[in-house]
């Protein structure tokens, strides 16, 4: 497996000038997503998610467990992320990369810490048994921003979940089939989306969203802002590079808000969109066996 | 979800790999990229010919012992299409990602052990020729595969194409057959009990399906053509996947 090839002198410059001529290569204006698509599934909890060339695909499933001894009150939630040869055959199976690493913590602050999924409402028996919900997030190809793609696929994927439905009489727990009970959504308290800025330039004073694999390769430092829609962030990682300066980074911020905005707009759009194709006959509110929160 | 749909295909999906394609059939959907010929590392060189490399991933979980199964199947069988001598010391490396399986409306199915099994490997199969012909790999033919169980209902045994997953669970037997497109048996997997007699009948279940000549039949010929198995033909399938690919490809002409 071979590495992968690092951008030539030549193109690095080409880059670089171009920016500094208030450039880019596929001549977006430096705070401008590329073109965001998402599909559903057929299965409750797919989606793929991509970003231009970027493709990401998550899979959301849950199974019954026993709970982890020194929390008998909280579910299980993982987040599984793994770059396999199919993004580059750099990637080997089973041999985590800095990508990889650096995606599943991001990730992982972002979701699980920021308690996204209300995890205790996943127990079902204090100690005993509990959801263990798990995402799977393959990255399908690799052209740049894979943790903004990955947490809307994320955060999409679990949105969109329907877990079997449970009841407990006299101590006996029942687990639904779907035939016997249509399955209930997951309790979902806030979406958190990750924005990632890009700096280029001596002292990082250009910043880019959204940048590609080439833009990437030649930047000086990056930024990952992750907040929802109330403006409130859940973390902010700027891993090494160039400093950047702090008013800087607060109009970034701003920015970020704007943003998420719109990707929590779009995936409610997405999600209303899904429901209603599913929705055959209008049955769904009669089916469902959810109770009000 | 209804398990008998028709297969579906697309055609260099991604950007970044040499050749990929996506597969959609019975319920299955499956993503494949390959590489190659690239550069073979030190433990995967072979002096004379190149190392075809096979990754199966589940939708949900890690892999295990019975995705190492396929994918040894696989490999073993793609190994005999590939021209491999042409490339002596190079890797083909062939990366398949399950995207969905039908899901059984009646169980609660264990996920996060993911165990992929016989009928799904038809699908990994075309996916993985698909995307070899997308990658313009030489290879000595292209393959079919079919996926065929045996039920037996009310005492009386039958056999049935593609057959949802509630009838897999209590088939007598179930067989994955794949040919190639010289009419040749690539690969013949069972499991469970069978007669040499009910062998025989899948046999030619999956030829029919698998090694239809393809061309326009005319008068009495299509008409009992028509009347057998949903007239499912999967070279023919194979062919146009192709030919739409080249012809889109092919439009600034």
């Amino acid at each position: 497996m071979p590495r992968e090839a690092e951008p030539s002198l030549n193109e690095r410059q080409f880059v670089l000038q171009a920016l500094r001529e208030n450039l880019r290569l596929d001549g977006r204006p430096f705070d401008k997503y590329r073109p965001v698509e998402l599909i559903f599934g057929e299965q409750y909890g797919v989606v793929e998610v991509s970003f231009g060339k970027t493709k990401i695909l998550a899979k959301t499933s849950a199974e019954l467990t026993v709970p982890y001894v020194d929390r008998p009150l909280d579910g299980i939630f993982t987040i599984a992320t793994e770059l396999s040869p199919m993004t580059a055959p750099s990637f080997e199976v089973n041999r985590p990369t800095e990508t990889e690493v650096l995606l599943s913590r991001l990730l992982e602050k972002t979701v699980r810490r920021s308690g996204a999924l209300d995890t205790e409402s996943l127990c079902l028996v204090a100690g005993q048994k509990c959801w263990s919900v798990r995402v799977d997030v393959h990255v399908l190809s690799h052209d740049g921003d894979l943790t903004d793609a990955a947490c809307l696929a994320v955060v999409a994927a679990l949105r969109h979940f329907r877990k079997p439905d449970t009841s407990i009489e006299g101590g006996l727990l029942t687990v639904y089939t779907p035939a016997e009970r249509e399955p209930v959504p997951l309790s979902w308290l806030h979406s958190p989306f990750c924005v990632t800025w890009s700096f280029y330039g001596d002292q990082g004073e250009m910043a880019l969203l959204d940048a590609t694999l080439s833009e990437e390769h030649v930047r000086v430092g990056s930024c990952t802002i992750s907040m929802n829609r109330h403006g409130e962030i859940c973390q902010i990682a700027k891993l090494g590079g160039t400093p950047v300066d702090a008013v800087a980074l607060l109009q970034c911020t701003n920015v970020a808000l704007v943003k998420v905005k719109d990707f929590s707009a779009f995936l409610d759009r997405k999600l209303a969109e899904d429901a209603k194709r599913r929705d055959k006959g209008g049955l769904m509110a009669e089916l469902s066996a959810e109770n009000d929160r | 979800m209804t398990a008998t749909t028709a297969p579906e295909a697309k055609l260099q999906v991604l950007p970044r790999a040499d050749g990929s394609a996506k597969f959609s059939s019975a319920g299955y959907t499956v993503i494949g990229s390959v590489n190659g010929p690239i550069e073979a590392q030190r433990r995967d060189e072979h002096a004379y010919e190149a190392h075809v490399d096979v990754i199966v991933r589940p939708a949900a979980g890690v892999g295990g012992t019975r995705e190492r199964h396929l994918e040894s199947i696989l490999q073993s069988s793609l190994a005999q299409l590939i021209l491999v001598k042409n490339f002596p010391r190079h890797l083909i490396q062939i990366v398949l990602q399950v995207e969905e399986t039908p899901e059984n409306d009646y169980a609660n199915a264990k996920l996060v052990q993911a165990s992929l099994n016989f009928p799904i490997l038809p699908a990994l199969l075309q996916t993985a020729v698909l995307a070899l012909l997308s990658a313009s790999v030489p290879m000595r033919a292209t393959a079919t595969a079919s996926f065929v169980a045996v039920l037996s209902q009310d005492g009386t045994n039958k056999v049935v194409v593609d057959p949802p997953p509630r009838d897999i669970e209590t088939a007598r037997s179930v067989h994955v057959l794949a040919f190639t497109s010289h009419d040749e048996l690539l690969l013949a997997e069972s499991e469970g009990d069978f007669t040499v007699k009910e062998w025989d009948d899948v046999y030619d279940t999956a030829k029919r399906i698998c090694c239809q000549s393809g061309g326009a039949k005319t008068g009495i010929e299509m008409e009992l053509d028509d009347a057998g198995d949903n007239g499912l033909d999967m070279r023919r399938f194979l062919r146009s996947a192709v030919e739409t690919k080249v012809e889109a490809d092919l439009h600034w002409k």
